[in-house]
């Protein structure tokens, strides 16, 4: 269903508030083109965590139309939006990982609840966790990994289904440099064969390594930044 | 509930080592116990009726009541006169198929469970007994049978049982709605600290429920986590309910068995009725497994 939509993400007027808080994000308008590569940034508090939550459907936004693979998440019941989220890979910043499960375990859940075969589990899983060079650590809990060790195992589950669409929320944060880079280039790969992806970061490197448009949040509004005008702010919302 | 069918083959959520579990065993346990020990009353009572309702249909009784007096041989020869009168006049009915006056020791094995050993019924001023029997398709008016009966032999009194019969039902029934009210209380306390305990654990595991979620795990499919454990814990609680149970049901159908010729001896267990008992261990895995499945959907729906 998402392979026939032009725009992978769309929101028109988006809101976001907690509870009877004031709204952190506002008037939000955002297209994201199937096959993009936006970089997420603003500074600490800003709204990158909250923008994504609405990305990945964790959340309906306070006010305004989100489209999520062309369907509008307003309309859309609580099963078919367990199959959407199964479209996309979230690597969170604290990882979200399954502590007491293996790392092989970890990596298999969203083919598992996609309901695929443990013999097609096990051939992918092991070959993704040899890529990111986990393949000895498969069946170690990951309570006993190491932070970066936990990210890799993060972001192999989040692109096992090869999803449509990949976020990741500071992804780099807890790797060395080569690591960064290698996960990156994971990430170009993933892209170029199709999904769309978007990456907050703090790293200033990994942006200007990496010539993608940017996503800035800045109060409580979205402005795009493209990187062969970077002087110019082309503010979707002004 | 087509989804009940299909179990998970893995369980993400860390749900056999919670301290929760040993609690909702012994309650389970507990209402399994009472539930087995009332619905096991409600069954006996129900054959007993059915018993007395068996022997009961097609069959009238007759008594000769003695008329007082101090010479104990005039009373038997009037007695046994009269008995002769009542006979005769049931044999000529049309719809009685048999007509069989109780002999002296029928009486005695009738009153001694009552009396004692030591008591004969010759020294007592006890009426004469006549079992009559129906036929199947018998049309008998009871009230002019009674009315010709007395006429044709006037200390003869006739009883169709039924006036004792529909006193016995309406006592069965009321315990019955208490029976049914007790089971009730029973269902609902083990739902609602199946429901609660669920609740609790959800609140637990909420970061890994959150993580399922959002990688595209469907409500069922962390409902049927919770359906497959409670229903364990409802079936390990239902069989230990059951086991101390069943010794109970024994020890209070023996203690109703030595009642000799009351109406309680008469409330037996069927094959069917334990069939019933034993069952119970699926019914409360049943109720556990059904109680956290929903439970687990319409938390989940207070979510995203």
């Amino acid at each position: 269903m998402a392979n026939n939509t032009k725009n992978i993400i769309e929101m028109q007027n988006v809101g976001i508030r907690y509870d009877k808080g004031p709204e952190i994000l506002s008037d939000i308008n955002l297209s994201l083109p199937k096959g993009s590569f936006h970089f997420l940034t603003g500074q600490s508090g800003a709204g990158k965590t909250s923008l994504l939550s609405l990305m990945y459907l964790k959340q309906k936004p306070s006010r305004g139309q989100l489209s999520v693979f062309g369907h509008n998440i307003n309309f859309t019941d609580r099963d078919q939006m367990a199959v959407l989220r199964r479209q996309i890979g979230v690597v969170f910043q604290d990882f979200h990982l399954i502590e007491h499960l293996s790392a092989f375990d970890n990596v298999a859940l969203p083919l598992r609840v996609a309901g695929m075969n443990e013999y097609e589990i096990k051939k992918r899983v092991t070959e993704l966790l040899t890529w990111v060079e986990l393949d000895s650590h498969m069946n170690k809990k990951t309570s006993t990994l190491s932070g970066g060790e936990k990210q890799r195992i993060a972001i192999a589950r989040a692109v096992i289904n090869r999803p449509d669409l990949l976020l990741a929320d500071e992804p780099t944060g807890n790797v060395d440099n080569i690591i960064a880079g290698k996960l990156m280039k994971l990430f170009v790969e993933l892209n170029k064969l199709g999904t769309t992806v978007v990456i907050a970061t703090h790293s200033d490197k990994i942006i200007h390594d990496f010539a993608y448009p940017r996503l800035h949040l800045q109060n409580k509004g979205l402005h795009i930044y493209y990187p062969s005008d970077t002087s110019m702010l082309r503010g979707i919302n002004g | 509930m087509a989804d009940l069918q299909t179990i998970s083959r893995k369980n993400e959520l860390p749900l056999k080592g919670e301290n929760t579990s040993l609690f909702l065993q012994i309650i389970i346990s507990i209402a399994i116990f009472i539930f087995a020990i009332t619905l096991s009353g409600v069954l006996s009572m129900n054959s007993m009726i059915s018993n007395w309702n068996k022997s009961i249909l097609g069959s009238i009784t007759v008594q000769i009541i003695p008329i007082p007096d101090s010479n104990k041989e005039k009373v038997q020869t009037q007695l046994l006169a009269y008995e002769e009168k009542a006979v005769e006049f049931l044999k000529s009915v049309n719809g009685i198929i048999k007509v069989t006056p109780l002999n002296d020791e029928q009486l005695d094995n009738l009153l001694r469970p009552w009396l004692g050993d030591d008591v004969s019924i010759s020294d007592l001023p006890a009426p004469r007994i006549i079992d009559v029997k129906l036929a199947k398709d018998a049309n008998i008016d009871f009230d002019q049978l009674r009315e010709d009966l007395s006429q044709a032999s006037p200390q003869a009194s006739l009883d169709n049982h039924k006036i004792w019969l529909n006193k016995l039902i309406a006592l069965t029934d009321g315990l019955n709605l208490i029976a049914t009210t007790i089971l009730t209380l029973v269902i609902a306390i083990t739902s609602g600290a199946i429901f609660y305990t669920t609740q609790m654990s959800m609140g637990l595991h909420k970061d890994i429920i959150e993580i399922l979620h959002i990688i595209g795990a469907k409500d069922t499919y962390i409902a049927q986590q919770y359906a497959k454990r409670m229903g364990f814990l409802g079936l390990i609680g239902g069989i230990f309910g059951l086991i101390f149970a069943i010794p109970a049901i024994f020890f209070i159908g023996n203690l109703a068995n030595s009642i000799k010729g009351g109406i309680i001896s008469e409330a037996t267990l069927g094959i069917n009725d334990w069939l019933y008992i034993l069952i119970l261990p699926l019914f409360s895995m049943s109720i556990s497994m059904m109680t956290a499945y929903y439970t687990v959907k319409n938390t989940l729906k207070k979510m995203l």
